[in-house]
């Protein structure tokens, strides 16, 4: 008989292992398993080429919660955020908007493009705080459940209406219209410049399934405009050595703790007996065993794959069947041998140490949209790309960069007739051709290309339909309703089994907080 | 000023004409002043051509029943037909999905298409009447004021708190999740055949400036259904027109004691201290009031009727926030004979209701995606009537009305005018129909083009907007028109909104202006 754990995790994706950690560090006896050779899931840094590493998936950071960085001590385990500084477009006409974390700057280059859009964008950052302040606590929140009658539960929800009672008037307005409207809707009320509005409305779409336009997607904006990093609202940044620092920190913080890792130990089942958890096997046939088990994967993976049939209530297997993943993105990492050389911008400015978006007009985007709607990536695609290695020289050789461009749309469910396997070329140059018209430059100048379509994600990193935040962040799957209604609090129908991943509230984005807040309600239960 | 009344309604809409009866009915002599040579609003009957009448906006209704009760509008000479059909939704392989009235029916004929759908229809049914349950409350009540709650506010959300308890843990749930979804999941949730689900899927986007797969239009779904808990909507017609039914209501004001004159433009609204004097016409005659209730919408009202300089800047910006683009085009023709659509083998109860060209989700979607780049839609969503089917005596012996809402039609077009488009509009929408009923050409004798600027310039619709503002998740209940604003009453004392630019705004339901009179009520009273 082997071992029992107080706690088995499955899944060493930065919930996992934040997950891990905060167990290890009550005294639990935990094990993490990870399927890959390497830890953090889509928060990884892999050398794909000699010489060249990449932050495989998940390139950039800021939603990180402080609690965690303090509680566990990252900085100390090696965490390091490198500051990213301002978003550059490109525009087709040779023109460009470059926005920085310099006050003075953005406003006089904003107001190169409309001088009535530069005070705007002064008073929509002021007008965002207090809505990542009516936010933040949400996030730290358990979600209550509207249904119950538990007058805790009523408490939580009487608190949310009275801090809503409690904002004024414009504040109650803002944040009803983020909560409601389309980032493009949203953000036509505060700017005109088309170029700055849809670059801001891209924070909105990221990884969903939805376009600019789309009702919902300026929830998305905020939830991103609430990037902190040190406490700063709304800065981003990189990790040094990559993404995949951050989740070796945290791992490092749970080996400190006592959590023991193992990678290369794929989890093929979930062993329940009477209706609880008690253990997992392995896809090699080891079985282990722990008092809890608590998934980071997603939910399809964790009810529908390891799970037997029968051991969970129907209507709760329809309700994870009807949670909606709908990938929308790929990812293309290139290996280069000097840096892109922009029209608009000749040379190896500061404008290439931020992101670079390709975003020049909303009808851009939400046409973007158009295609992927009928199952065909987008033939002119949005992209956000950063070129860490200009931050972080130990990423890239010497002389050399790595440039990774996020794109969408890329749907994982194509038209029928076409599949991602014979597209992935296709995909790859499509997106080379669309920066090429910015940098010209950029095809003379690659030395390797690695292209990762939505299928990649799910067979590689085993994110259902290529979803990056394990399922889309679309009102009718947020807070209380995520990843099922009525199972939102971590707990599942099966006694001892947890969930602890980006499927549960708040979501997806390296934020760690369903890890760490999975983690608060298990020892609840436990102690 | 040579007169004084209690209250002045500005336009003869049906919200006006039902916010003019109550008033009336409790004491108030309310004047309702009508620009047009008939009130009526958007709700109206006008010979289009020679021997022709047709409801040339509204064709179909769904009044709430305590309005037509309150009324008495079946005395005062309405007649609703409720045909056997509630929609009849024609596919381009030459087959059509006849949904009844009746379920059992309706789920009959779905099983030509799916089994599973048919098994399904129940239970999508069964929702419906659920939510609607709790939504049609909701409704009904006039929205609560955020920061402090008034006793009545609290007395009615307690009793939509019990009514959402009521429903019990996993609809409530539903109707959590439901709302902010796109209506294209909604009925794929339920059901497999794409016909059937962009019938129903119909009802989420009609008039709004979403396609199917917009989120929140699930939502709007819900809320029609709230009026109209039958799944496909089984709306009323009625004898002699829509018209018919805002003649009745005219007649039912007059006799409780309200007075109607049709003809007479207002041009301003009268206000001394930031208080509302009375209205001004064109003639520059000027009518005191006690009370200005206006039924025009919420842009008309404070942009043009109002001095600007009265509002808040806050006001001002929430008003020009307020989304109201319209994105359809009605069509009227006069037919010399009735099409044949050959998919029907000559049932003619079929074409009895609204038929509907719409055949796939996808087909609605790209509908919509046209419109968002300024452009209508070469292949468009249609709802059609042919109301002389059921009342001949709108059309000549023999021949025949069709009316056609037309979607979408976006008010600001990419190039070019509306003036410009109107014949492209009207080919386009002739060519559609045709591919379903080869023979309409043959059959035209006239057709009348209402496009998004019509809707502004002649029937008063700010964007040419149906609803008087999009219904959408963020402009419904505390939101209609917007935040702070949503109680009938306005920043300027004595002038209120009855209009469907207030809640809850649905359509033809009479809903606005009977939730207005009742705040309004509560004011003049005091």
């Amino acid at each position: 008989m082997a071992t029992t754990y107080d706690a088995i995790v499955i899944g060493g994706g930065h919930n996992g292992l934040t997950h891990a950690a905060y167990l290890g560090r009550a005294g639990k006896k935990v094990l993490v398993l990870e399927r890959r050779h390497v830890l953090g899931g889509a928060a990884v840094t892999e050398e794909v080429f000699p010489g060249f590493k990449f932050s495989v998936c998940s390139y950039v950071v800021s939603l990180l919660r402080p609690e965690i960085i303090r509680d566990l001590d990252l900085p100390r385990h090696g965490l390091e955020i490198l500051p990213l500084d301002g978003t550059f477009t490109p525009m087709p006409n040779g023109d460009y908007l470059w926005r920085i974390n310099d006050h003075g700057k953005t406003h006089r280059e904003i107001a190169r493009h409309s001088k009535l859009d530069a005070d705007a964008y002064d008073d929509f950052g002021k007008a965002m705080q207090p809505m990542c302040h009516f936010v933040k606590p949400i996030l730290n929140m358990v979600p209550p459940d509207p249904t119950g009658l538990n007058p805790k539960e009523l408490s939580k929800l009487l608190f949310m209406t009275r801090r809503f009672q409690k904002l004024s008037s414009g504040d109650r307005y803002n944040l009803v219209q983020l909560m409601t409207m389309s980032a493009a809707d949203f953000l036509d009320q505060w700017f005109e410049t088309d170029v700055l509005k849809a670059t801001m409305s891209a924070s909105g779409i990221i990884g969903t399934f939805l376009g600019v336009r789309s009702p919902g997607t300026a929830y998305v904006l905020l939830h991103h405009y609430m990037g902190e990093i040190d406490g700063a609202f709304r800065a981003w940044g990189f990790a040094r050595g990559g993404t995949g620092g951050i989740s070796n920190a945290i791992a490092e913080a749970a080996l400190e703790a006592g959590v023991e890792i193992r990678k290369e130990s794929g989890v093929s089942k979930i062993i329940v007996k009477g209706g609880r958890a008690i253990g997992v096997a392995l896809t090699n046939g080891d079985e282990m065993y722990g008092r809890v088990i608590s998934s980071s994967v997603d939910p399809r993976h964790t009810f529908i794959e390891f799970i037997d049939n029968g051991s969970l209530p129907s209507d709760f297997v329809d309700e994870v069947k009807r949670y909606k993943f709908r990938g929308s993105s790929g990812k293309v990492n290139l290996a280069l041998d000097a840096l892109p050389d922009f029209k608009c911008m000749p040379g190896s400015g500061a404008h290439l140490r931020g992101a670079i978006s390709i975003s020049p007009a909303v009808e851009y985007m939400e046409r973007a949209y158009d295609d992927a709607k009928y199952g065909m990536f987008s033939r002119r695609p949005y992209i956000d790309m950063v070129i860490p290695s200009l931050t972080d020289p130990s990423v890239a050789p010497p002389g050399k960069h790595v440039l990774s461009c996020f794109v969408q749309y890329a749907p994982y469910k194509l038209k029928p007739g076409l599949a991602w396997d014979q597209l992935r070329d296709d995909f790859g140059n499509t997106v080379i051709n669309t920066i090429s018209e910015y940098a010209p430059n950029l095809k003379n100048i690659i030395l390797h290309k690695q292209v990762l379509t939505p299928l990649d994600l799910e067979r590689e990193w085993g994110l259902s339909e290529g979803n990056i935040f394990q399922g889309e962040l679309s009102l009718e799957q947020l807070f209380f309703l995520r990843p099922a209604p009525g199972w939102a609090r971590f707990r599942t129908p099966i006694r001892n089994l947890y969930m602890c991943g980006s499927a549960t509230h708040p979501g997806g984005g390296i934020m760690g907080a369903p890890g760490r807040l999975a983690a608060l309600e298990v020892l609840k239960d436990v102690n | 000023m040579h007169q004084s009344r209690d209250v002045i309604i500005i336009g003869g809409g049906h919200n006006g004409l039902v916010t003019a009866f109550y008033l009336a009915k409790a004491g108030y002599n309310p004047l309702v002043l009508e620009r047009r040579g008939q009130v009526g609003g958007a709700a109206i009957t006008e010979e289009f051509h020679p021997g022709f009448r047709a409801s040339v906006l509204a064709h179909s209704a769904s009044l709430r029943p305590n309005v037509i009760r309150d009324m008495q509008l079946e005395e005062h000479g309405l007649k609703l037909i409720s045909p056997d059909v509630a929609v009849t939704s024609l596919s381009p392989d030459n087959r059509s999905l006849v949904l009844y009235r009746d379920h059992g029916k309706a789920a009959q004929e779905i099983s030509r298409f799916s089994n599973k759908d048919a098994a399904k229809y129940a239970d999508f049914q069964i929702a419906l009447e659920k939510t609607s349950r709790v939504i049609s409350r909701a409704l009904a009540i006039t929205p609560p004021e955020i920061s402090r709650p008034t006793k009545g506010d609290l007395f009615s959300l307690l009793q939509l708190g019990r009514s959402i308890r009521g429903l019990g843990k996993k609809s409530t749930y539903d109707l959590l999740r439901w709302g902010p979804m796109a209506i294209a999941d909604l009925a794929s949730e339920f059901f497999e055949n794409d016909l059937l689900r962009a019938t129903i899927a119909a009802r989420g986007i009609f008039g709004t400036f979403m396609g199917p797969w917009s989120a929140g239009t699930s939502l709007v779904l819900l809320l029609r259904a709230a009026e109209n808990t039958n799944t496909p909507e089984a709306n009323a017609f009625a004898e002699g027109g829509i018209g018919a039914i805002t003649q009745a209501m005219a007649n039912a004001g007059q006799e409780a004691g309200a007075e109607i004159r049709t003809g007479v433009e207002v041009v301003s609204i009268k206000i001394k201290n930031e208080i509302t004097q009375g209205v001004v016409l064109s003639t520059g005659e000027e009518i005191a009031a006690r009370a200005v209730i206006s039924n025009a919408d919420p842009k008309a009202t404070f942009l043009k009727l109002t001095d600007a300089s009265l509002l808040s800047p806050t006001f001002t910006k929430r008003l020009q926030n307020f989304r109201m683009n319209g994105t359809v085009a009605k069509l009227n023709f006069a037919l010399s004979a009735l099409p044949t659509f050959t998919s029907l083998n000559g049932n003619q109860d079929a074409l009895k209701s609204r038929i509907q060209i719409g055949p796939e989700i996808d087909y609605l979607e790209r509908a919509f995606d046209e419109s968002k780049y300024g452009n209508f839609s070469r292949a468009p969503f249609l709802e059609i009537t042919i109301p002389s089917l059921i009342d001949p005596s709108l059309a000549p012996k023999g021949q025949h009305v069709m009316s056609v809402y037309m979607q979408y039609a976006p008010y600001k077009l990419k190039d070019g005018t509306w003036t410009d488009q109107r014949s492209d509009l009207a080919d386009v929408v002739v060519k559609t129909i045709a591919q379903y009923a080869p023979d309409l050409p043959d059959k035209i004798l006239y057709a009348q083009a209402i496009t998004p600027l019509d809707l502004e310039q002649t029937y008063g619709m700010t964007g040419g907007h149906i609803f008087h503002g999009e219904l959408a998740l963020d402009q419904i209940f505390t939101m209609r028109p917007f935040l702070d604003w949503a109680r009938y009453r306005t920043p300027i004392r004595n002038l209120y909104l009855c209009g469907s630019g207030t809640h809850p705004g649905t359509g033809l339901t009479g809903g606005s202006g009977a939730n207005a009179a009742r705040e309004i009520l509560k004011d003049l009273r005091r």
